[in-house]
């Protein structure tokens, strides 16, 4: 069926919505049925493809004949997506109001190449087959409902995922234990290269990007070369459309908490002239005050963020070529009583146990307080070479300032002059060949490089000025055949590092170099074992060079009152990662469970030097970096079963335990073990109002028992259960669906620390926050 | 349309292959006359006069990190009533910190505290004020009773008050300087 038929279709069909509109009562009865045939563009019936409806989580597959049927569901406009590996994926909007709507679809061959195919194939069952390790994955419509919170908080639903914060501003997605230089994030295939070293450093990432967001839990250096070694958070723009029509949406929320308010725009089409070329222009804004606990306001706690972002591509059948440009801007402040003097300071703060000053609410932001730009700009592009084979290009530019402001400063004024100043320019270029399959067999064979350079602008030299280059070559098959997928691949990288540390004072700065070169490797497997089972199991080894940080940083970190002091002479880290994923689909259930056992060698960790450094300023607990030998290990996972109908139960947990081998003592900073409990019923469209779900979720959180004795200042924080409820709703006006959703987190304004979070030896976490968000389409003409 | 995107591609590809190369050609070498240094204080120096004599004390932290710390004795007579100045200094910078506590002196405020064997026989008042009548420390008295021979600690700390206020009794959470001389009294 062409688009043209479909659009008459839609049309004709707008006139019984209206009917429904106008007459519906309250409850209106599950009975309407989509059914139709789906073939290639051949005519030949399809056997086995998804069709699925993602709002309502129903689907169904095609049988011999291509045929399928879906029952029971409510009336109002549905998206249906047909999914089947080795074809374009097709989604189309219809409208249930008859008891039987005949919907058929024919399916067009996907350029790419099988392996890109099993990563967007994506039906209930396509899920069963995604990965030989543990990924995640949230689609636009997940990330939608999540909204305006950093992306550490989007991610922090998913199992084996929690946040390392620095006051209400500030959070970092934390993998299976491992964050920050360990957890590499990829924004538009180009690898985020921000000042990653700091724990109060957040990934400069737009909430309101339109993306798909993967996370890859466990070491993946193979495919995503040094960093990726404890695991990696995909950002991936959804594709650009290809019709000419003009779409977009605006999208407001409100928090009550921070009386944050944010908003975001997208426009979006292709062109009539030029089939195949498409573009996307979209931008975002949130401004929040300081945050409260349940019993005082978190003074300078505000932050305010620009981000926007352009893209355009040109695809046929042989290339496609794109070019994407992000801009992302912050300004934050940070906690006020959190900058202290040193170490009595910090005893004395973690004594009182809440702020010395009473702070009222403000919009203000104050030292201290971080700015930060980072721009992004990426071209692609992508060739099918005669054979069929395709190859890819890709190069990304970036640059990332940061500038620190200190709460006061000598020479000059704390509001003008920051305390530092980094300026990274990092260029990076990719080039691969993926081959069709032949026989079972296809793979991937690249090289990446990147040059990164680092400035100081102001003074500090907290991170001296480098210059690192990187380059690295891979190899990577995959077999399939049956209910088996087998993949293998190496891959070797070298890096040259060049730092101007400062000796001392008084001598000024000198120049280091550095080399860097290691191996990385993978196997793993999916066995189908059942029709809607399967296993996975991945061994990955992978390596990170230390990071400059790690090899010079020298100075006392005044949000903890600690000195710390680089070690030239450490190596690189790596890791060993066993993983094994069971995973079970069906249209009721779902179920994702993996447990793992990363070892790590060379784990490099801040570990306390035995005397104090005294200064004029005091004398501060000292810490150097060394390596050490860990193991990581735990599970995660979720089971989701839908009882009846109109409800559904989900259960959500993730366990980490990491091990200092060598010591035999726990690691410090481990996240503590977390069960999530949610239970969503699906309300009867009433009126205007369709897809209606209420949810209720309560989150455990146990008390860290396993830590290091005598390392931290203060015992890790009681554990903690949180609740949460929520409403959302289609709201159709006139035909536009209106997406709305209220929510109330902290529910019962519950006092709570997390272990995470770095600023619990002075506050709380936030307390209650009453969520809005709104979403609405523009010039939803057609599907 | 196909050959001037190809076209296209391939100038960008080459742009960015160009700059990859050309860009690993720069230093990135820091400026040793680049702007200022952070905000340090490397030295401190209390100035005691009574008895007919002069005592100096210093601590000294020239790298102002730690790594050469050096902190001298202050030798007291017994019985004697010193007048007590004390003076800041940050030498990297070559900078007098003393004006500019005394041009905030409604922000600081010093505290000196007597431990060990001095304690009882050290008594430190401080005897200059800020606008608002409360202690500032820049100037005090060091009265030492008369007694035997004795060994303790004199503690100095300065503390920073930008956003609680000063009440003339209890520290802030942000400390400028913290040092403890040895005092030996004869």
């Amino acid at each position: 069926m062409s688009d043209s038929t479909f659009r008459r279709r839609t049309a004709w069909g707008v006139f019984p919505v209206l009917a429904v509109l106008l007459f519906c009562l309250p409850g209106v009865a599950h009975a309407q049925a989509l059914e139709g045939q789906v073939r290639d563009s051949d005519r030949q019936p399809l056997l086995g493809v998804n069709v699925f409806i993602p709002a309502l989580q129903r689907g169904a597959v095609t049988d011999e004949a291509g045929r399928y049927v879906i029952a029971n569901l409510p009336a109002g406009m549905h998206t249906v997506e047909f999914r089947f590996i080795g074809f374009k994926t097709v989604t189309r909007t219809v409208t249930l109001a008859a008891e039987r709507v005949t919907l058929d679809v024919t399916l067009e061959p996907e350029a790419l190449e099988l392996e890109e195919v099993v990563k967007v194939a994506e039906g209930p069952h396509a899920a069963l087959n995604r990965a030989t390790l543990s990924v995640s994955r949230l689609e636009p419509k997940d990330v939608e409902q999540l909204r305006g919170q950093t992306l550490a908080e989007t991610l922090d639903h998913l199992p084996g995922v929690t946040t390392l914060t620095t006051g209400p501003s500030i959070a970092k997605p934390v993998i299976r234990g491992l964050h920050s230089q360990r957890v590499l994030v990829l924004n538009a295939g180009v690898p985020q290269e921000g000042q990653q070293w700091g724990g109060e450093h957040a990934p400069e990432i737009d909430p309101f990007a339109p993306v798909r967001i993967e996370v890859v839990r466990g070491a993946a250096g193979v495919e995503y070369g040094v960093g990726a070694i404890g695991g990696v958070i995909r950002l991936e723009p959804r594709e650009l459309p290809t019709s000419p029509v003009l779409r977009g949406s605006v999208s407001m929320n409100g928090f009550s908490n921070n009386r944050q308010g944010s908003g975001s725009m997208l426009l979006e089409s292709g062109l009539r002239a030029l089939p195949g070329f498409g573009w996307r222009v979209q931008g975002s804004f949130r401004k929040a005050g300081a945050s409260r606990t349940p019993d005082y306001v978190i003074g300078n706690s505000g932050f305010e963020e620009l981000n926007g972002s352009v893209a355009v591509g040109y695809h046929n059948d042989r290339y496609g070529l794109d070019a994407y440009y992000s801009h992302f801007g912050t300004e934050l402040g940070l906690f006020r009583g959190a900058h202290i003097g040193n170490f009595d300071d910090l005893q004395r703060a973690i004594e009182r146990g809440e702020p010395n000053v009473q702070y009222d609410f403000s919009y203000s932001i104050d030292p201290p307080k971080q700015t930060v730009r980072h721009d992004l700009l990426t071209l692609r592009g992508h060739y099918v070479l005669g054979s069929g084979d395709r190859l890819e290009m890709q190069y990304g530019l970036q640059r990332n300032r940061r500038q620190e402001f200190d709460a006061h400063r000598r020479f000059g004024d704390p509001l003008d002059d920051p305390a530092f100043d980094l300026t990274l320019t990092t260029h990076t270029l990719d080039v691969k060949l993926k081959t069709k399959p032949r026989g079972s067999l296809f793979g991937v064979v690249g090289v990446s490089g990147m040059n990164q350079g680092n400035v100081n602008v102001e003074s500090g030299y907290l991170i001296p000025n480098f210059r690192a280059l990187t380059g690295g070559a891979y190899a990577r098959a995959t077999w399939v055949r049956g209910a088996w997928t087998v993949e293998a691949g190496t891959r070797f990288d070298y890096r040259w590092l060049k730092a101007f540390p400062r000796e001392s004072r008084q001598e000024g700065f000198v120049r280091r170099t550095h080399s860097y070169a290691s191996l990385s490797g993978v196997v793993g497997a999916i066995w189908q074992f059942a029709e809607s089972w399967s296993m996975a199991a991945n061994f990955g080894t992978a390596w990170r060079p230390p990071g400059v940080n790690e090899l010079y940083n020298f100075g006392v970190h005044h949000g903890t009152a600690q000195f710390e002091v680089g070690n030239a002479d450490i190596g690189g880290e790596r890791s060993y990662n066993l993983d094994v994923t069971l995973r079970h689909v069906t249209d009721r259930a779902r179920l994702e469970v993996s447990v793992f056992n990363n070892m790590m060698d060379g784990y490099i960790h801040l570990f306390p030097e035995p005397e104090p450094r005294v200064t004029i300023r005091g004398t501060f607990p000292s810490f150097r970096y060394v390596q050490t030998d860990a193991l990581l290990r735990g599970f995660d996972g979720l089971v989701e079963y839908r009882v009846l109908d109109f409800l559904r139960l989900g259960v959500q947990a993730s366990v980490v335990r990491g091990d200092d081998r060598a010591a035999d003592e726990s690691l410090i900073f481990m996240p503590a073990d977390r069960l999530t409990l949610s239970t969503a019923f699906s309300l009867p469209d009433m009126g205007v109002l369709r897809a209606s779900q209420v949810e209720l979720e309560g989150r455990f959180v146990s008390r860290q028992t396993r830590f290091p004795e005598g390392v931290d200042y203060a015992d890790p924080p009681d554990g903690y259960t949180l609740f949460s409820a929520g409403y959302r709703t289609e709201l159709m006006w006139g035909t536009t669906p209106i997406q709305l959703s209220f929510s109330i987190e902290n529910l019962f304004n519950t006092a709570y620390r997390d272990y995470l979070s770095r600023f619990r030896y002075f506050i709380d976490d936030p307390g209650r926050n009453v969520v809005l968000r709104l979403q609405i389409p523009l010039g939803l003409s057609d599907s | 349309m196909y050959r001037s995107l190809s076209k296209y591609l391939t100038f960008a590809l080459s742009l960015a292959l160009l700059t990859v190369v050309f860009a690993a050609c720069d230093s990135n070498e820091p400026d040793d006359e680049g702007p200022g240094e952070e905000e340090l204080i490397t030295r401190v120096v209390l100035t005691l006069t009574g008895g007919g004599q002069t005592v100096t004390a210093t601590a000294n932290d020239p790298d102002g990190d730690g790594t050469n710390f050096q902190i001298d004795t202050i030798n007291l007579t017994a019985g004697t009533t010193y007048t007590g100045s004390i003076e800041l200094a940050d030498d990297i910078n070559g900078e007098d910190i003393t004006e500019e506590i005394e041009e905030e002196d409604d922000e600081h405020q010093f505290f000196y505290t007597v431990g060990g064997g001095a304690a009882g026989r050290v008594t430190v008042t401080i005897t200059d004020q800020d606008d608002d009548g409360l202690p500032v420390g820049l100037r005090f008295t060091v009265e030492v009773s008369a007694g035997d021979a004795a060994s303790g600690t004199l503690r100095v700390i300065l503390s920073h008050f930008d956003e609680g206020p000063k009440d003339g009794v209890n520290m802030s959470d942000e400390t400028d300087v913290d040092v403890t001389f040895p005092v030996n009294i004869q």
